[in-house]
């Protein structure tokens, strides 16, 4: 019924002054008048008596009256009177609690995309959106897989900040009344399609217009970090990684601050002569400036820290999260990011699997996920956490309520259900004031249940939307109800006196994963002796040799008898063999997604730092071959590569946790046939460069920008009245690179692209700190020595591609020869386990010492990475990194009993069996429950449920093996 | 038959390369590695004994005085091992795998019993000197693609030709079990929705993939019994039989199999895949091998029971699974050998793993670590896999009237570092060199340059 909110505003100030009284008759007069031949206007006047009313959790008053006028609850009394006028609803054996709000609803804002250019180099010059900006690296003119906006706006049409539910909400009967059975009134409706999706709208779910149904616009400002082409794209655009798509997001975000600044700036100083173009994307974004939430769809509970990070980074106040309900893999970091959450109740339902042997290879992960799902309510309720319920990803939306008994039965409290229906989806929508609890003065959207909504066989009997019923059908085989015009208030069901649930309660089986991780021992001390130690520094090795370490560094190591310092763990070495932990300088491991953004040639802007995998089982097995630092980098898809990250293998801890502080930035380069697409099949044959010709002239071209952008900040750093300069997150990271804060790892084969490659970056004044895989240098290894550069080698890897045909294993020995600090590398999530004996192939190929041999994977790779005054070796002052071994640390023979990783020890050989044997009886147990769950006669699950039971979560999509390869691309592209 | 070396062959360098590749020298008809640790695989480790060869045979093992010969090596601080023999690889069908005119591995269509590998082998291959210069003697080389994938030869790592490397022309049929695994992916999330299925439908494919193969095996049995023993199979290569009148190639080369003259690798790698598998072939009373065998630890007793050897080609593969713990692989072999399996090594015919062949005392090693007997290793390297091809008779072991094939090493096998020095291939010694040691020679001799 259409009348200004200031009158709702006087109402209610009435209300509160005076109660009752006939409250309907001023805004009756103001009421516009239908023509004749209209279904006349009705009063909006009701009393719903005999109702037990629940106006917030926790609050329950029977046979409660409730009066409604003009769309607002008037007032609300036990066995208060009906006021005269009023139509009554005897709502005997009826429940009203506060209508819910649903707070995710997606809808796609789609945007047609632009159409793409001719493809002709040589006449195609057609502008495209944001064309200054973005990367633009397509190689020729016509390349581009994505003309970005159709209109003026961002460079990638995944990016739609400008795009508003708000204009776009068109709602369908199916949908509104799909949740209008579950009791939703409102609902936060939020595009879903991109990566800066657009902003999102609270909507009314009745049947007024959209006008009126939409209650506030503009309420979110929606992120998402699908990687990606949805539509198959070959090749695919920019960003096409989850690293990529957070670098989107971070370059969008400053992009819009610039635009915002720089238009301040032409406006003050007209003289400049500026002119910023227009652009609907980043205009959208001052609102999130101005306060606007951000709400992201982050995709996993890794992500979304990450992402709660970077909304510090970048200023954003307001952020909100979408749950994936796998947040048991980390709960420890639910409180860092604060919330609200928004938690979609579309739990895995168990598929149908005919044979009973293929139960055996359904795996731990997707199991627990299953057994974990019912718990995520509970998990936020005991760490505190504001939550709101929701029924995203139901493609079957009656599953919502049997889902939300099941959280119930899995330890969600009944008040903090209600309030995840009600309260705090009305705070998170910002209509707290309108919405949440029955109160006098709010919008009378109630739901009405026929008995206590937690029961799930109890029917939503009607919801009201603004004081409009909506009364729901009744499914056809269901047992009468008591009808509104019953008065026989005996059979009044309270929420105290419940019926027992349709089914037993399944108490959770699984595991937290973190139970079984972590260091086995923390002492403040530890103590080795009579071991053998091979120390890597200039100590050499020592025999009957002692460690000891505190506080995590190393005291003292040699041969002179040690005490048991006070309270030190002792390890007796006898007839073991210590040596450094050792050090991975090119790992793919413990990545999220895919470990190139090999969509365009320089893709320095992205970083692993923002997709590590601490939840990678890749960690335990390294660890458990002695590894304790690996290099995560970029893959070798594109010459310049993402930024890098150094990590400790801390397992059980969280991504932040892992990275080795100190550890000087670095980026991945490549040369050769990766970087030239010349294995990524017949369609890939664009993109510059093409060639080895070409590779050396994309440095130079990119290194030249990057010099101009440092001019451009010293020249505002020596006068400041300068225009705004833009922040280019690629350009900066070159720029540190010629800063000389940034080492450049350079992927590398072939010998006259070695040289060159060395030679173009002399020219700019940068030494390569490593060449990786540089399996021709030893062709080329007193070029590599003269340099200063590092050489990360494969031990004996060859012939898998045609520039590696002359590799040799003699390689690592001859190089060392020729004066070039040399590391053994895995590049493969298998040789991470196993380096020293990667180590003893230098020793058997070329004749390097043995000693000399195990610093390849020891403090050669710490040099390489300037991390040797940490790591590397086992002298006084570093860090207590070390592992045991059973025997010489380089023969086959030998294996590692225990790796410790600053006095902490992270593995242990007879305890990680005990681990591995818990594992094995939860995974009994977990499908026992399952077979019995199956046998258990519940009702059928929707094949979408089932369907649910297979998606993997980032952190166990890569356990799947596709990072885990010699050579990333040749693997990733069949 | 072959020309002796020139000394300077290593000066003449790489202009020649494919020349330097020439493999044997010219034997001494007697030949005596004496006071030397041997490995005889078949009994126990000999301390410094000798080893007698005459005419490409092994004459005699032990304690041999001083017998006389042509050649007399003093193996005083060596170690003499039969030559290796690798299960399951593609040495000779590709060179370098990212180039696809160098692969001739995989062949189209499901069930191929008349294609063999052995005509497609390059001699000149450079991954050959590469696996023999640690110690691998003889490789059986298999075709991959399908389900029945067809017959797999075992080469010996040294001659001049094809024929002379091929030392067993049919060496095993190879059939694929086909994968278990369902796709559960649903319709709308699929990458290729016009190609996508049902869960009932898959299972209903996997189902008529089995009885396909099966149905195959019956229909051979039945042409075998139509043929009878006589004449022998006719095989591609063989000119100088010409086949019987209305002979089918494809039947013909399902004979051997049929007959048990030929054994038949069964590649599975998953429980569900092995059990299936196993018990085909039980119900087929074939001369199985199981290769790949990733999860064949867990039914390590049926296999035993059963007399199935496994070719284990996991050791340096991922486990697949969190609770079987990191090394569950790296001890399968240790398992299997416990309950009575004979274990053989295999590195698997991944996409990168011709050019690795070389690794496989690794593998054993790394078994040999994680519970292993290094006697059981070094056999799962030597006898078990001659076994598995039925060649016992002559490789495997160094007892007398075996090739006399087998190598030097400067120490324990299983020791990483341990280099081999000398290798003989039926009594002929044949080069060490590859085109590694040749670059490796050629750019160790390269000046250091002037300053730019």
């Amino acid at each position: 019924m259409p009348k200004p909110r200031s009158s709702g505003r006087a109402l209610r100030a009435l209300v509160l002054a005076v109660g009752c009284l006939l409250p309907s008759l001023g805004s009756r007069a103001a009421a516009p008048l239908d023509a004749p031949g209209f279904t006349p206007r009705f009063a909006g006047y009701h009393a719903l008596v005999n109702a037990t009313v629940v106006p917030a959790p926790g609050i329950e008053i029977p046979r409660a009256t409730l009066v409604i006028s003009n769309g607002l609850i008037a007032s609300l009394q036990s066995d208060g009177p009906v006021p005269a006028g009023a139509r009554a609803w005897d709502y005997a054996g009826l429940t009203v609690y506060a209508g819910f709000v649903e707070p995710y609803v997606a809808q796609s804002l789609a945007v047609a995309a632009a159409p793409l250019a001719s493809g002709d180099p040589a006449t195609d010059q057609r502008p495209l959106a944001d064309e200054d900006l973005g990367p633009r690296f397509f190689g020729v003119p016509g390349q581009e897989r994505d003309a970005g906006s159709p209109g003026p706006g961002a460079f990638t049409r995944r990016v739609t900040p400008e795009l508003r539910v708000a204009t776009l909400y068109t709602p369908t009967p199916k949908t509104l009344e799909s949740l209008q059975e579950l009791g939703f009134t409102a609902a936060h409706i939020v595009p879903s399609d991109g990566l800066i999706r657009g902003q999102s709208a609270v909507v009314s779910l009745g049947a007024a217009s959209p006008n009126r149904a939409v209650l506030r616009a503009d309420l979110a400002q929606c992120v998402g970090f699908d990687p990606g082409p949805t539509d198959g794209t070959v090749p695919a655009p920019y960003p096409g990684s989850l690293m990529g798509a957070v670098a989107v997001f971070r370059q969008t975000f400053l992009d819009a601050a610039h635009h915002a600044a720089t238009k301040a700036y032409a406006s003050g100083h007209p003289e400049a002569g500026l002119s910023p173009p227009f652009n609907a994307a980043w205009d959208a974004l001052r609102a999130v400036t101005a306060g606007q939430t951000v709400l992201f769809d982050a995709g996993s509970v890794l992500m979304m820290h990450r992402a709660a990070q970077l909304a510090r980074e970048l200023g954003l106040n307001h952020t909100a999260f979408l749950a994936t309900g796998q947040e048991w893999r980390r709960p420890d970091l639910l409180a860092a990011i604060g919330g609200p959450f928004i938690l979609p109740l579309a739990h895995p339902a168990l598929p149908k699997i005919a044979q009973a042997a293929d139960w055996e290879d359904v795996s731990l992960d997707q199991l627990r996920a299953w057994d974990w799902a019912p718990e995520t309510a509970a998990l936020l309720e005991r760490a505190a956490l504001p939550f709101a319920l929701s029924t995203h990803g139901l493609t079957e939306r009656q599953e919502f309520r049997k889902n939300l008994a099941a959280s119930l039965e899995r330890g969600l409290s009944r008040s903090n259900a209600l309030r995840a229906l009600t309260l705090t989806p009305a705070q998170l929508t910002g209509l707290a004031d309108r919405l949440g609890t029955v109160e006098p003065g709010k919008l009378a959207h109630l739901t009405v249940v026929a008995g206590d909504y937690f029961n799930p066989t109890s029917r939503v009997h009607a919801v009201w939307v603004e004081g409009v019923p909506h009364e729901l059908p009744r499914p056809r085989r269901e047992s009468p109800v008591p009808s509104q015009t019953a008065t026989n208030a005996t059979t009044q069901t309270t929420s105290t006196n419940l019926p027992p649930f349709p089914r037993p309660a399944l108490a959770r089986v699984a595991r937290a994963p973190l139970d079984l991780r972590g260091p086995l021992q923390r002492p403040a001390a530890v103590l080795v002796r009579h071991a053998t130690i091979w120390t890597c520094g200039p100590a050499g090795v020592l025999t009957n040799a002692s460690l000891l370490i505190r506080q995590g560094r190393i005291e003292a190591v040699g041969t002179e008898p040690a005490d048991a310092a006070d309270g030190a763990l002792i390890v007796e070495g006898n007839g073991l063999h210590l040596t450094p932990g050792l050090i991975d300088c090119h790992s793919h491991s413990a990545i999220l997604g895919s470990v190139n953004e090999g969509t365009i040639p320089s893709s320095a802007m992205v970083r692993i730092e923002d997709v590590i995998n601490s939840e990678s089982p890749e960690m335990l097995r390294q660890l458990a071959g002695g590894l304790t630092v690996a290099n995560l980098l970029h893959g070798s898809a594109n010459p310049i590569g993402g930024q890098n990250a150094v990590i400790k293998l801390r397992e059980g801890a969280p991504p932040d946790g892992l990275r080795l502080p100190g550890a000087p930035a670095g980026i991945k380069f490549a040369l050769g046939e990766n970087v030239k697409q010349a294995n990524w099949g017949d369609r890939q044959t664009t993109r510059f460069p093409q060639t080895r010709m070409g590779v050396p002239t994309f440095f130079a071209n990119r290194f030249t920008a990057a010099q101009r952008y440092r001019q451009a900040l010293q020249a505002r750093q020596t006068d400041p009245s300068l225009p705004p300069l833009r922040r280019d997150l690629e350009l900066e990271a070159l720029a540190e690179i010629l800063e000389g804060r940034r080492l450049i790892h350079c992927h590398s084969y072939r010998q006259d692209e070695i040289v060159v490659f060395l030679r173009t970056m002399e020219s700019f004044g940068v030494r390569v700190a490593t060449l990786q895989h540089v399996l021709e240098g030893y062709k080329v290894a007193d070029e590599i020595a003269r340099h200063g550069a590092g050489a990360s080698t494969f031990s004996d890897w060859w012939a898998f591609k045609m520039e590696v045909i002359d590799a040799i294993p003699y390689a690592g020995s001859l190089m060392r020869e020729r004066g070039v600090t040399v590391s053994f590398n895995s590049d493969s999530s298998d040789h991470a386990r196993r380096l020293n004996t990667e180590a003893a192939k230098a020793v058997k190929y070329g004749g390097t010492t043995e000693a000399e041999a195990l610093r390849f994977v020891t403090l050669n790779p710490a040099r390489q990475l300037g991390i040797d005054a940490r790591v590397g070796s086992l002298e006084r002052g570093k860090d207590g990194d070390f592992a045991v071994w059973s025997g010489h640390p380089l023969d086959t023979r030998s294996l590692c009993l225990q790796t410790w990783i600053e006095g902490h020890q992270y593995f242990e050989r007879a305890a990680q069996e005990t681990r591995t044997q818990a594992l094995r009886e939860e995974h009994t147990a977990l499908l026992a429950k399952a077979r019995n769950a199956r046998t258990g006669g519940t009702a059928e699950p929707s094949a979408a449920a089932r369907a649910r039971f297979f998606q993997r979560a980032w952190e166990s999509a890569s356990h799947l093996g596709v990072v885990d390869c010699q050579d990333c691309v040749l693997q990733r592209r069949p | 038959m072959n020309p002796c070396l020139p000394p300077c062959h290593l000066a003449v360098g790489l202009a020649i390369g494919v020349l330097l590749a020439v493999p044997t020298v010219t034997p001494a008809t007697t030949l005596l590695i004496r006071d030397a640790t041997v490995h005889t695989v078949s009994g126990p480790v000999l301390n410094s004994a000798s080893v007698l060869v005459r005419d490409g045979r092994i004459a005699a093992v032990g304690d041999l005085g001083q017998p006389a010969a042509e050649e007399i090596v003093d193996g005083r601080g060596l170690h003499v091992y039969p030559g290796l023999v690798a299960l399951t690889t593609t040495l000779g069908l590709t060179e370098v795998e990212a180039v696809r005119a160098t692969r001739d591995t995989t062949e189209v269509g499901a069930f191929r019993p008349d294609v063999f590998a052995w005509v497609a082998v390059n001699p000149d291959s450079e991954l050959i000197p590469v696996a023999r210069a640690n110690g691998i003697t003889h490789a059986q080389t298999v075709p991959l693609g399908g389900i029945l994938s067809g017959h797999s030869a075992v080469l010996q790592l040294a001659g001049w030709t094809v024929e002379e490397l091929a030392f067993r022309r049919l060496g095993a049929l190879h059939v694929f079990w086909p994968s278990f695994d369902l796709d559960h992916t649903p319709k709308e999330k699929a990458p290729a929705p016009d190609r996508w299925k049902s869960v009932e439908d898959q299972e209903r494919d996997r189902d008529q993939r089995l009885a396909a193969l099966d149905s195959l095996f019956a229909e051979a049995e039945a042409y075998q019994a139509a043929r009878g023993n006589h004449p022998p199979p006719v095989l591609p290569g063989t000119a100088t039989q010409r086949p019987a009148a209305g002979a089918i190639p494809a039947w013909e080369a399902m004979v051997p199999v049929i007959r048990g003259e030929c054994p038949v690798f069964l590649h599975a790698d998953g429980i569900r895949e092995i059990r299936s598998a196993l018990a085909w072939a039980a119900r087929r009373k074939l001369r199985a091998v199981l290769a790949g065998g990733r999860d064949a630890w867990r039914i390590a007793e049926e296999l035993a029971a059963q007399k199935v050897p496994v070719a284990y080609e996991h050791v340096f593969t991922l486990p697949p699974r969190e609770q079987d713990g990191y090394d569950v692989q790296f001890r399968a072999p240790a398992v299997l050998a416990q309950a009575g399996v004979p274990v053989s090594f295999a590195s698997g015919l991944d996409r990168f793993a011709a050019s690795n062949v070389r690794h496989l005392p690794y593998e054993a090693a790394q078994a040999v670590a994680f519970g292993l007997s290094a006697d059981e290793a070094v056999r799962g390297l030597t006898l078990n896999p001659a076994r598995a091809l039925g060649l016992d008779d002559r490789l495997g072991s160094l007892e007398p009237g075996k090739d006399a094939t087998f190598f030097l090493c400067s120490g324990d096998l299983l020791d990483l570092r341990a280099r081999v020095l000398r290798l003989w291939i039926e009594g002929r010694e044949t080069s060490l060199e590859s085109r590694h040691t040749r670059l490796y020679e050629r750019y160790r001799q390269r000046p250091v340059p002037a300053s730019p």
